[in-house]
C-alpha cells in the first residue's frame, strides 16, 4: 500500500463524520431534479443495493481473475461516487464495470478496456454498450467526481499485523476476513480508518470463535461481543477466550483507537446482517433496470 | 492573460523565436483549445449534481494563461488565481487519448494518484484538480519557473560549486527518501525531472512511471527509468526490485552534476550495460550473489571482465568532491542492489557535515534567460524508455524536436 494513511487523501477528504455524510447525501437528494427522480423510481435501501452491486462486481472480477484488493477498491470507488452523484442519473452497471477497471489500474493489475467491456457485456448484455468510449468517459467522470483522490487504504494490511499480534487461528482469520469484506457493504469505509475496521474484525473473530457458521447468523453473538467490550469481564477466573478478549481490550486501551469507533463498527455490521435478511436480488435488479431503461441511461 | 500561440505579439524576441519553432512543429490547435483560458468564465449548462458544482467552483478559481510546454500526455499552461493574479500555478492539462477509447493512460493515472498523496518540500505540490467542459483533467501544480537541473548542467554560462551540488543532491535524496518511506518507487529520476522553484528548491516531478512497492508475489516491469539512469538489475530483467533502483539513478545524477555531462550515456541497452561494466565493474556472482539467476543475465567473456572500480579510480574521475564525497557516490553506484545505499543511509552520510556546507537554496545558481526559455527547454535528448506504448510516443516526439534544433 502506497503512502501513509495519516497524510492520505482518504483521511483528509473521504472520511466523514456520520453527520457529515448525511449532510452530503441530503444535499444531493434535495437537488430539485433528483427529488423528482427519487420519487418516480423507488429503490431498495442503500445497503441492499450495495449487496447487489457487490454480487455483480464479484462476478465480473471472477471472470477476469481480479485480485481481492482491486475488488475492494472498486467497491470503495462506488461508495464514494454515489455520495456525490444521484444513482438514478447513472447506469450503475457501467459505473460498476468502470470502478473495477479503474481499481485494476490503481492496484497495478490493469485490464484492457476492451476485455472489461466484453466481459461486462457477457454478464449484462442488455445494459452495457459495446462502445468502449462509454467506459472511458465514465472513468473520467469517476476520477473527476472523486477529485482524483484514488489511493484507497484497506484494512487488510493492518489486519495482517494484528493477526500475528493476537495469534489468530485459521478459523478466526477467515471469520475476520469475511467481516472485513462485509464492511464494504456498509458506510464504514467512508466513516472509519482502515485499522479500526481491522481491529473490529479481530475482535469479532475472537469473541465469536466458539460458535460455528458465518457471521450473518450471529447478530445475537455480536450483541454479546459489544457488551463485552463495553463492560469488561469482572474478576471471575478468566477462561482462555476471556483472557484473549482481555488482551484485546488492554491493547485497545493502550492504542489510539477509540472504543466508540470500534463499537460503532460492530453496530454497523450487526445492522447490516439484519438488513441482509430482506435482500432480494431479483427486486434490486428489476428496480435498477426500470430506471436505466426508462431514462435511457444504457445508451 | 494568455498570449495565444497564434498571436505572439506580446512575447519577447526570444519567446517569438521559440514560438516560430513551436508553430512549425505543432498541429494548429483547434479553436476551442486556443480559447481554453476562457473555460472558467463560460457559464456551463446548469450542473446536475453536487460533484459538478464543486468542480465548477474549483475550476473558476483559476485562470489559464499561455502555454508553457508540452509533454507526452499533457500540455502545461501558466495559470493564476482569479482573485489574486500574483499567485501563479502551472496547469497541466492531460490529453485524453482518442476519445476515451483506451481510457486514461497509466502515466496520467499514476501522476495524479501519487501527487495527491505525497506532500513534501522536494516533491512538486499538486494544489488542485479540476475537469473542464471539454472533458479534460487539469492538474494545478506549483509554478516552477527556474527550469530543471538538466538546464543548469548543460548551460555553459552557469557556474556551480561543490556546495551547490551538495544542496541539489541533498534535496533530491530527501525527495526520494520521502517517496520510499511512503512505499512509492519513482522509477524515472533524471535531471530533467528535477524542477526548480522560484526560491531555488528542487522539486521531484513526473510521477508517470511511479508505483507502490509490490507485494512479494507481484511482478513489476523492468522497462522503467530512462536508460542512462537505469540500474543494472533492470537490464537483467529483474521483476522484483526495491527503492535501490531509484538510488542508482540518484547516484548517476550526482555523477552527472559533477562531470557536467551524463556519466554513462549508452546508445542502446547493450551499450549501456557495457558502459556500466567499464565505469563500475562487471556484475558477477562474487560481487553480486544471485545475479546470474536473473532472467536477463548473460555470462560475460572471461577476457572482458572489469573488476569493480576502486576508490582510486573514482578519485581520478571525480577529483573535485574529495574522498568522502567519492565514498558516498560509490555507495549509490554499487552493482548489487542489496548492498546499495538507501536514501536514509545517504542522508546520514558524513559528507553532508563536511566542508563546504550545502549552499542555501536562495543562493543557488540559476539559469540565464528566465521563463521565456521554458518552451525551448523542451525535448532535449534521447536515451528514453523506449518500449511500451505511451512512453514510446515520447521518444518519437523527442527525436522530431531535436532534429529540428
Ligand atoms: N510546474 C511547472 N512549472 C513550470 N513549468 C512547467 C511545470 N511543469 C511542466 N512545465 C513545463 O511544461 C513542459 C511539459 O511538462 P510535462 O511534465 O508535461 O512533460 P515532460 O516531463 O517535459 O515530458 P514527458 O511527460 O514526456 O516526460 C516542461 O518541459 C516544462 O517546460
Amino acid at each position: 500500500m502506497a503512502a501513509n494513511y495519516w497524510e492520505s487523501s482518504q483521511r483528509k477528504y473521504w472520511t466523514f463524520s456520520k453527520k457529515g455524510l448525511a449532510d452530503v447525501r441530503r444535499a444531493q437528494e434535495s437537488e430539485p431534479a433528483n427529488k423528482q427522480l427519487i420519487a418516480t423510481y423507488p429503490l431498495p435501501e442503500r445497503r441492499l443495493l450495495n449487496i447487489y452491486f457487490h454480487l455483480q462486481l464479484a462476478k465480473l472480477a471472477k471472470r477476469m481473475s481480479v485480485r481481492q484488493q482491486a475488488l475492494a477498491t472498486a467497491q470503495v470507488y462506488m461508495r464514494r461516487y454515489y455520495t456525490k452523484v444521484e444513482i438514478r442519473t447513472t447506469n450503475p452497471y457501467l459505473v460498476l464495470a468502470t470502478s473495477l477497471y479503474l481499481a485494476c489500474k490503481m492496484e497495478e493489475c490493469p485490464q484492457h478496456i476492451r476485455i472489461v467491456v466484453g466481459e461486462a457485456r457477457q454478464l449484462w448484455p442488455e445494459l452495457i454498450s459495446s462502445d468502449t468510449s462509454k467506459l472511458g468517459e465514465c472513468e473520467f467522470n469517476l476520477i473527476s467526481t472523486m477529485n482524483s483522490q484514488l489511493i484507497v487504504h484497506h484494512p487488510y494490511r493492518s489486519f495482517i499485523d494484528l493477526q500475528t499480534t493476537f495469534s489468530l487461528v485459521q478459523e478466526e482469520v477467515s471469520l475476520a476476513w469475511s467481516a472485513i469484506n462485509d464492511h464494504f457493504l456498509t458506510d464504514l469505509p467512508l466513516l472509519h480508518p482502515p485499522h479500526v475496521v481491522a481491529i473490529t474484525a479481530v475482535l469479532l473473530a475472537v469473541v465469536l470463535k466458539p460458535t460455528q457458521g458465518n457471521l450473518q447468523s450471529h447478530a445475537q453473538s455480536l450483541q454479546t461481543a459489544m457488551s463485552t467490550i463495553a463492560v469488561p469481564p469482572s474478576n471471575t477466573a478468566p477462561t482462555t477466550a476471556q483472557a484473549r478478549i482481555q488482551k484485546l481490550i488492554t491493547w485497545l486501551a493502550e492504542s489510539s483507537v477509540s472504543i466508540e469507533a470500534v463499537v460503532d463498527c460492530v453496530q454497523e455490521l450487526i445492522s447490516l446482517y439484519d438488513v441482509w435478511e430482506s435482500f432480494n436480488e431479483k427486486q434490486c435488479k428489476e428496480q435498477i433496470t426500470r430506471f436505466v431503461k426508462a431514462l435511457a441511461l444504457d445508451k | 492573460m494568455a498570449a495565444s500561440p497564434l498571436n505572439p505579439a506580446a512575447a519577447s524576441p526570444n519567446r517569438q523565436k521559440s514560438n516560430g519553432k513551436l508553430k512549425a512543429l505543432t498541429v494548429q490547435p483547434k479553436q476551442s483549445e486556443v480559447r481554453s483560458d476562457d473555460e472558467g468564465d463560460s457559464n456551463d449548462d446548469a450542473p446536475v449534481n453536487l460533484a459538478e458544482k464543486l468542480n465548477n467552483e474549483e475550476k473558476r478559481k483559476y485562470v489559464k494563461g499561455k502555454k508553457l510546454g508540452e509533454g507526452t500526455y499533457a500540455i502545461v499552461y501558466k495559470g493564476h488565481l482569479r482573485t489574486d493574479p500574483t499567485q501563479l500555478f502551472a496547469i497541466k492539462k492531460i490529453k485524453l487519448n482518442a476519445e476515451y477509447k483506451d481510457g486514461l493512460s497509466m502515466d496520467a493515472i499514476r501522476e495524479v494518484k501519487f501527487l495527491q498523496e505525497l506532500s513534501h518540500p522536494n516533491i512538486i505540490p499538486l494544489h488542485s484538480v479540476f475537469s473542464t467542459r471539454d472533458q479534460n483533467l487539469n492538474l494545478v501544480l506549483e509554478f516552477l519557473p527556474l527550469g530543471d537541473l538538466e538546464v543548469l548542467i548543460r548551460d555553459p554560462d552557469v557556474n556551480y560549486s561543490i556546495a551547490d551540488i551538495k544542496a541539489w543532491v541533498g534535496m533530491l535524496t530527501r525527495a526520494v527518501w520521502f517517496c520510499h518511506a511512503n512505499g512509492v518507487l519513482h522509477r524515472d529520476i533524471k535531471p530533467n525531472n528535477l524542477l526548480i522553484a522560484a526560491d531555488g528548491e528542487v522539486k521531484l516531478a513526473d510521477f508517470g512511471l511511479a508505483r507502490a512497492f509490490a507485494d512479494p508475489q507481484q511482478n513489476m516491469t523492468y522497462n522503467v527509468i530512462t536508460r542512462w539512469y537505469r540500474p543494472p538489475e533492470l537490464f537483467f530483467k529483474a521483476r522484483h526490485y526495491s527503492g535501490a533502483v531509484d538510488m542508482w539513478s540518484v547516484g548517476t545524477v550526482f555523477a552527472e552534476l559533477i562531470l557536467r555531462m551524463p556519466f554513462m550515456a549508452g546508445n542502446t541497452d547493450i551499450h549501456q550495460l557495457e558502459l556500466i561494466c567499464q565505469a563500475i565493474g562487471t556484475p558477477l556472482e562474487d560481487n553480486w550473489p544471485g545475479v546470474s539467476e536473473l532472467e536477463g543475465y548473460l555470462p560475460f567473456d572471461k577476457d572482458k571482465i572489469t573488476p569493480v572500480r576502486t576508490r582510486a579510480d573514482y578519485m581520478s574521475t571525480f577529483p573535485t568532491i574529495g574522498s568522502v564525497g567519492v565514498e558516498l557516490l560509490m555507495s549509490m553506484l554499487v552493482l548489487d542492489p542489496q548492498k546499495r545505499a538507501t536514501a536514509k543511509e545517504v542522508l546520514e552520510h558524513r559528507w553532508w557535515a563536511e566542508q563546504p556546507r550545502p549552499t542555501e537554496k536562495e543562493r543557488l545558481p540559476r539559469k540565464a534567460g528566465g521563463e521565456q526559455r521554458m518552451g525551448e527547454d523542451l525535448k532535449r535528448r534521447g536515451g528514453e524508455v523506449e518500449e511500451d506504448g505511451r512512453r514510446g510516443d515520447k521518444v518519437a516526439k523527442k527525436l522530431d524536436f531535436s532534429s529540428l534544433r
